[in-house]
């Protein structure tokens, strides 16, 4: 079935410019130049006989000089004692925590080499983020700090400890202050630590300083409710979700959290069970990865975000309308603000949630009626079991950085912090540390901040600590360390006990202590035993305290007024006036991991830019100042702060508005991270004393074109029919509604009858749910993680090579209203005009669809394989022998699916490439039951082999059957929606096997017969129907 | 020599023993036995005690020699936790020189039994004393390397008695020949004639063979034959050290542990039945047993020093530890997977398949060609040993369905895949 759905990748496919159309004629962006040679003095220059002679003589002495070389002889060292627990060859797993979530970190020989969620986890269930996924290549991040630093220049501890005390001891003499700088901690045990230095040092405070500032939402639950905290929000429990640009699949407070409880209403499951999923309307300004996912999604200017919420408010409460409702430019929306409120209230009370992801006191005031008035508290809003995730307060911050100023600070820690560059008033804080006596950093590394501290005291990196944390309230989790420290760092908290000479010295004996007295008790353990129990287990969740339900009194009259004042002084005018607005992206965030490779080369899921940050315009925009893709912009903000960064058309961006991501830009992060990309944060903008991501810039066109490595359409589908979607009403009517089932493919021929490939035992299948799926990328960097894939660089990526294995197509569509004139197969837009239909983009809808090798069992690329490299396994799966392969590349050209990626070059032996693969010490990171792949050769997703062999295996020592689910792929594993399920297709009771069976399941370029082993499931959207009529 | 040696080793020894005991008989107790006690000693004491060295106890002899108050000693002997609880300054400074570890208490020892365990200590600790006294036999030393000269030039001279004995029969045969046809009378002329024209040109009689053709194509298809038999059978054998013994850091000896001593594989090589890695033993293995065993081996010795150990305090300085680096023998290459317990375990495959008779070598080498062939040939020709596992029952029984009674090799159950070793 083809619908009149167009999807397209980029614009430039929808468009089909003439580079792009150039450039997907041929299956590599670069060809051969084998015409050249061809049609050149290539074949008709003559070879000289003795040229020939030359070469030929040449040769044979190589081969035999090389032929005489000795066979290296290979050193085996065992250990010398070796650790009880370690058997080379087997990995072992210890329980840890990444940012508040309960981990498994996998070590092989004593270095950890993979981080993995733990399945008992509260806050993903076992999922990770693409971050906490990479975490563990940031162990052996050559840029590291290799020890620390007094007035920047190395020296020990003793001897940075004897002038941090002496210093400590003159300042606490001299009654100034002394401000510990953290982002926030949840850590039980590190805040008891803080706490214990501020007894030892009465004039010393804690400053909670967030680069990414909740402090609206605290504050505003504080006045509201008495309750200065951020609430534990249950998305699975709302029917209806309507947010103004909170995008709380990806960055907003705990983003696996939130996915896992989204999809819960919205996968295969619910579906099939309850006929029914959630409604998600999204009203933001840039297309951010929960825009991306949502049901209705509406564009709206940064400055009318405040508006929008009044708006809504009044919708829901005529009654008590507040003064000031304007309507909003973009009249769709003021529509759907109308129709939210309706969806709202028909959900029922406690089944409704609202949020935003401003940070304004005032407008968080408002989100926090409207959740009252829906009766959310106590249901989708939990204020008793609040989150410890983010407790920055922007007032304490500024407060300290007004006294530094003044010079009433004497020393100043900072943990986790790094205001130099986050900070938007990046004088401010360089005069304030100026007049400090003591500036202390506990960074891992030489940054920005650290340049100006006169001691760096390095901490530990989070998998060579000890601690603990305290994601949300009752959830008690441990940090363990996997690998004794690389560097000769030490861990912030114990440097903390040993300069205010508290009684314990060491922080595991302390740790101990505070779990002794205060924490083992919470979850029923205690003594030696609970501990070790608490180390296996990983977490300990107290019962939780039943939700209290809240009721919102206070008088909003003044709150509106603040909002609409702070709406105008954003709002953009005159000519070249833009309203921006800085938002995270999933991989980068706050920019604190920005020397990571592999974040850096994840396409960011929305743009598919890789490598850089940009100026996303809407198409309209664009257009309207003639501007080119990847043309230069610069943009002045009104602190006359200015930047120049490349423009990139982004459907779905409100006309009139600018995003631009934080995290790039930074100066000081180590090899992979210097600049790259521009610096957003000096965009801020302090209104009502709390930070604001939106303010009003000025834009002037520059003449330089900048291009960005934007992986969106490599690997093109060339408008083949590729996404599958249906809306619910439709499913409910057909469940098979837009899977193609309607008899189309009939006839089947099968070139290979006489020969079949018998799968007796395991026919390994995947089943993908594109409506689980977010697309946020995570699975993209476990893949990397677990399959040594080689990170290529900016340049590389340009040039269409990105290694992954697994990549997420992300589709643009529209809906052609009934127009079936266009040439559905190829999906090109046959009419200008359509087009031009096309003013703002304003209601494109995206589909996330992961793609990866889809194990055909007529598979296309093994057919033309001269050397048989890549051949088709009894257990269903497509294998590829690297050291068979010779590199015709012919199978990545047959590939329908363009899943293939080819070693242009020896990426782990390449000095042009300053790759971790090639480095021998962030080498430690590579999966040692993975190869390493060389040049010249052709590579694709294994479907995790090696994971598949060793669970077999541990079977037949176990002797017993494998168990469905034992297996785990990846990109599986790492998902917090559950979007990808692999297993036994053999196997009728199998998850997977359940999954295909839905009717929902399609297989992509089915026509093809090339009988794909992925299953994909029909992305079904709760669309509003009154809205687009 | 060696022998000779050794016989007047033994021979010494023998005689020594005589007089230490005769000795002994004169000064020691008249009830005691030293012959009783040297079979108590070695039941209960040698653990921790030896006569002459400290091991986790004192070096009894010189102990003893010191300590002469034997109803302090039997005391202690039988229970010297109670005389540590009674404050015997004694016993207290032993202890506690010896890191507080407390002595095993034998309770069930009578006072005749402890007598005769210290008279068989002193008397073989000064019989051990007067041994280290007289000189150590000379010429032992020297012997050693006599064998292995002799051998080589026995090789040689056999291999020139044999060349000698090759050309004598031939020069027999010639003569022989050439009576014959004497005596038939046939071509003495051409014969001398032919000899002179040798002397006149060297190399008439190849220019006579060349013109031979079919000699010459025979001789031109040998050699090409052998050529190219030579070439593709070296080619075949590229990278493959079927037979690489390298010289390792420690002389140790597969045929002593293995063989003599039957010490099970998988004592040493921990991962050869649960790992992919079978896994070099690292050094705390080898110290279970020498810790007390062969002390005084130079080969020993390396692992005291690799470990930082000193035998004396028997304490370890891991400041002075250094790894001891083995050569790897199999080098499997990174690109195929291979999983020991797999074979091992699942498998049931002997060691010997593919290491040889590792109990027989005294130094160990490659013993298969570790060649995919190799590997291919073995999947194709064993029989899967899947009765009584678990996992086997569901997959043999898919598998009788296709291939009714043949016997089931790994290759069939997709065992020759590519991906089945590389990924």
């Amino acid at each position: 079935m083809d619908s009149n759905k167009k999807y397209w990748k980029g614009l430039e496919e929808l468009n089909r410019t003439p580079e792009f159309v150039e450039k997907n004629r041929h299956e590599f962006a670069e060809p051969i130049p084998i015409e050249e040679v061809l049609s050149g003095g290539g074949l008709s220059a003559k070879t000289p006989r003795r040229d020939f002679l030359k070469a030929l003589g040449f040769g044979v002495g190589a081969v035999t000089l090389a032929a005489c070389q000795k066979v290296p002889v290979h050193k085996s060292i065992p250990y010398l004692v070796k650790p009880e627990e370690i058997t080379p060859g087997i990995a072992n797993y210890y329980s840890s925590t990444y940012e508040g979530s309960a981990i498994l970190v996998k070590t092989r020989e004593g270095r950890p080499i993979k981080v993995e969620g733990n399945p008992g986890d509260l806050l993903s269930k076992g999922g990770l983020s693409a971050q906490a996924q990479a975490s563990v290549l940031e162990l052996y991040d050559n840029s590291r700090a290799q020890g620390p630093l007094l007035n920047g220049t190395a020296t020990g501890w003793p001897q940075l400890d004897k002038f941090v005390k002496d210093e400590l001891a003159a300042i606490k003499a001299g009654g100034k202050k002394i401000s510990l700088v953290t982002s926030t901690v949840h850590s039980p045990s590190t805040l008891a630590v803080i706490a214990d230095f501020i007894t030892a040092f009465p004039t010393a405070s804690h400053v909670t300083y967030d680069a990414v500032s909740y402090t609206g939402i605290i504050q505003a639950n504080k006045n509201s409710f008495g309750k200065a905290v951020v609430p534990h929000y249950n998305f699975d429990k709302a029917k209806v979700i309507v947010s103004f640009g909170a995008d709380f699949l990806g960055t907003w407070i705990s983003g696996e959290e939130f996915t896992t409880q989204y999809v819960q209403n919205r996968n295969s499951k619910a579906l099939e069970e309850k006929k029914d999923m959630s409604r998600h309307i999204q009203f933001e300004s840039g297309m951010s990865l929960t825009g991306t996912n949502a049901d209705v999604r509406l564009p709206i200017k940064p400055s009318e975000d405040g508006l929008a919420i009044i708006n809504l408010y009044n919708a829901l409460n005529p009654a008590g309308a507040l003064p000031g409702a304007k309507k909003l430019t973009n009249a769709n929306a003021d529509k759907a603000i109308i129709l939210a409120a309706k969806e709202l209230q028909k959900a029922g009370a406690g089944k409704a949630l609202v949020v935003s992801g401003s940070n304004d006191v005032s407008v968080q005031t408002v989100v926090n009626a409207i959740n009252s008035l829906l009766g959310s508290y106590g249901s989708t809003i939990d204020l008793d079991n609040p989150s410890r995730q983010y407790a920055g307060n922007d007032t304490d911050w500024l407060q300290f950085v007004a006294d530094a100023k003044s010079g009433a600070v004497d020393a100043v820690f900072f943990l986790d912090a790094n205001p130099v560059y986050d900070f938007y008033i990046a004088k401010d804080i360089e005069a304030a540390l100026s007049k400090v006596r003591l500036k202390v950093t506990f960074s891992d590394r030489a940054d920005e901040t650290a340049a100006l501290c006169n001691v760096v005291a390095p901490n530990h990196h989070y998998l060579e600590s000890w601690g603990d944390d305290s994601a949300v309230e009752g959830y008690y989790t441990i940090v363990q360390p996997t690998i004794n420290p690389v560097n000769n760092t030490r861990q912030a908290e114990e440097s903390l006990l040993v300069w205010s000479d508290n009684a314990v010295k060491s922080y595991y004996t302390y740790l101990r202590n505070n779990w002794d007295k205060n924490l083992l008790a919470k979850g029923g353990l205690s003594g030696q035993k609970g501990w070790e129990a608490l180390l296996q287990k990983g977490f300990i969740n107290a019962t939780a305290v039943t939700p209290g339900t809240y009721n919102f009194t206070l008088s909003l009259g003044g709150v509106a007024q603040t909002i609409l004042n702070n709406s105008s002084k954003v709002t953009a005018s005159g000519d070249g006036g833009f309203e921006l607005q800085v938002y995270q992206t999933p991989a980068m965030r706050d920019g604190k991991k920005a020397n990571n490779p592999w974040l850096q080369e994840l396409p960011d899921p929305v743009s598919k830019v890789t490598w850089d940050n940009f100026a996303a315009m809407s198409p309209a925009d664009v257009k309207k100042m003639g501007l080119d893709e990847f043309q230069v912009i610069s943009i002045k903000g009104a602190n006359g702060y200015s930047v120049d960064l490349p423009v990139l058309s982004q459907p779905g961006q409100a006309v009139g508005s600018i995003s631009v991501a934080v995290g790039y830009g930074r100066t000081a992060a180590g090899l992979v991270g210097n600049n790259v990309g521009k610096n957003a944060y000096p965009f801020y903008n302090l209104l009502s004393g709390t930070f604001q991501t939106v303010s009003a810039v000025t834009v002037a066109k520059t003449s330089t074109i900048f291009p960005l490595s934007q992986t969106q359409t490599h690997h093109s589908f060339e408008g083949r029919n590729v996404i599958r979607e249906a809306t619910l009403v439709e499913y409910q009517k057909d469940p098979a509604a837009g899977s193609g089932k309607e008899g189309e493919h009939e006839g089947f021929y099968d070139l290979w009858e006489n020969s079949p490939h018998d799968k007796p035992v395991y026919d390994w299948v995947m089943a993908i749910d594109l409506n689980a799926c977010t697309g946020c990328g995570a699975c993209v960097v476990a893949c990397s993680a677990e399959n040594n894939i080689p990170v290529v660089g900016k340049d590389e990526v340009g040039r269409r090579r990105e290694m992954h294995w697994i990549r997420i197509d992300r589709y643009y569509s529209y809906e052609q209203n009934g127009d079936a004139k266009t040439d559905g197969r190829t999906g090109m837009v046959t009419k200008e005009k359509d087009i031009d239909k096309l003013v703002n983009f304003d209601n494109v809808t995206v589909v996330h669809q992961p793609m990866l090798c889809q194990h055909c069992d007529h598979a296309p690329c093994e057919t033309v394989c001269p050397v048989l490299a890549t051949t088709h396994s009894s257990e269903g799966l497509n294998m590829m022998a690297y050291n068979r392969c010779v590199g015709t590349r012919y199978c990545a050209n047959n590939c329908p699916y363009k899943v293939r990626r080819f070693n242009w070059f020896n990426y782990w032996n390449d000095s042009r490439f300053d790759n971790y693969l090639s480095n021998e010490h962030t080498q430690l990171v590579l999966n040692p039951d993975v190869t390493t792949r060389f040049r010249g050769v052709m590579e694709k997703c294994s479907m995790c082999v090696q994971r598949i062999q060793a669970g077999k295996l541990k079977a037949k020592i176990e002797k017993r059957p494998l168990a469905d689910g034992e297996v785990k792929v990846a990109c599986q594993q790492t998902c917090s929606a559950n979007a990808i399920v692999f297993g036994n297709r053999n196997d009728p009771n199998s998850e997977v096997s359940k999954a295909l069976k839905s009717e929902r399941t399609y297989y992509v370029l089915e026509e093809l017969n090339v009988k794909p082993g992925i299953g994909y499931q029909v992305k079904v959207r709760n669309t509003l129907s009154e809205l687009q009529a | 020599m060696r022998n000779i040696s050794f016989i007047f080793k033994q021979f010494s020894k023998s005689v020594l023993l005589v007089a230490g005991l005769a000795l002994c008989g004169l000064t020691a107790n008249a009830q005691a036995d030293p012959a009783k006690g040297e079979a108590i000693f070695k039941a209960k004491c040698t653990a921790c005690h030896k006569i002459d060295v400290r091991m986790t106890g004192p070096a009894l002899g010189p102990q003893l020699e010191a300590e002469t108050d034997d109803a302090y000693l039997t005391k202690w002997i039988q229970n010297n936790q109670a005389l540590i609880a009674a404050k015997n300054p004694k016993a207290l400074k032993i202890y506690n020189e010896y890191n507080q570890a407390g002595m095993t208490v034998f309770a069930e020892l009578t006072d005749a039994d402890v007598a005769n365990v210290i008279a068989y200590v002193r008397a073989d600790w000064k019989k051990l004393k007067e041994d280290k006294a007289k000189p150590a036999a000379g010429g032992a030393v020297a012997a050693e390397q006599g064998p292995s000269d002799l051998v080589i030039f026995g090789l040689l001279g056999v291999i020139v008695i044999a060349f000698i004995v090759i050309l004598v029969l031939n020069k027999v045969i010639a003569t022989l020949e050439r009576l014959l046809l004497n005596k038939s009378g046939l071509l003495v002329d051409e014969e001398e004639e032919a000899e002179e024209k040798v002397k006149g040109d060297k190399l008439a009689l190849v220019k006579k063979a060349l013109k031979n053709k079919k000699l010459v194509f025979f001789i031109v298809l040998c050699g090409t034959i052998a050529m190219g038999s030579w070439s593709w059978v070296t080619m075949w054998n590229t990278n493959v050290h079927q037979g690489y013994q390298p010289v390792q850091p420690i002389k140790y000896s597969h045929k002593l542990h293995a063989g003599a001593m039957k010490i099970e594989c998988q004592y040493c090589h921990t991962g050869a039945f649960k790992s992919k890695n079978a896994s070099i033993p690292s050094l705390n293995v080898c110290m279970n047993c020498h810790k007390a065993v062969k002390t005084e081996s130079p080969e020993i010795h390396k692992i005291y020093d690799a470990l930082g150990y000193d035998p004396q305090t028997q304490k370890y300085d891991s400041t002075k530890a250094q790894p001891i680096q083995w050569v790897r023998i199999h080098n499997l290459p990174d690109l195929a997977y291979f999983n020991h317990s797999q074979h091992t375990v699942v498998g049931k495959i002997e060691c010997q398949k593919c290491h040889g008779q590792i109990q027989e070598m005294q130094e160990v080498y490659q013993y298969s060609p570790l060649t995919m062939k190799w590997c291919i040939q073995c999947h194709k020709r064993t029989e899967i040993s899947g009765k009584g596992n678990g996992y086997y029952d569901k997959i043999l029984a898919a598998h009788d369905k296709i291939k009714k009674g043949e016997k089931v090799t790994p290759a069939m159950l997709g065992g020759l895949e590519c991906a089945k070793c590389h990924y």
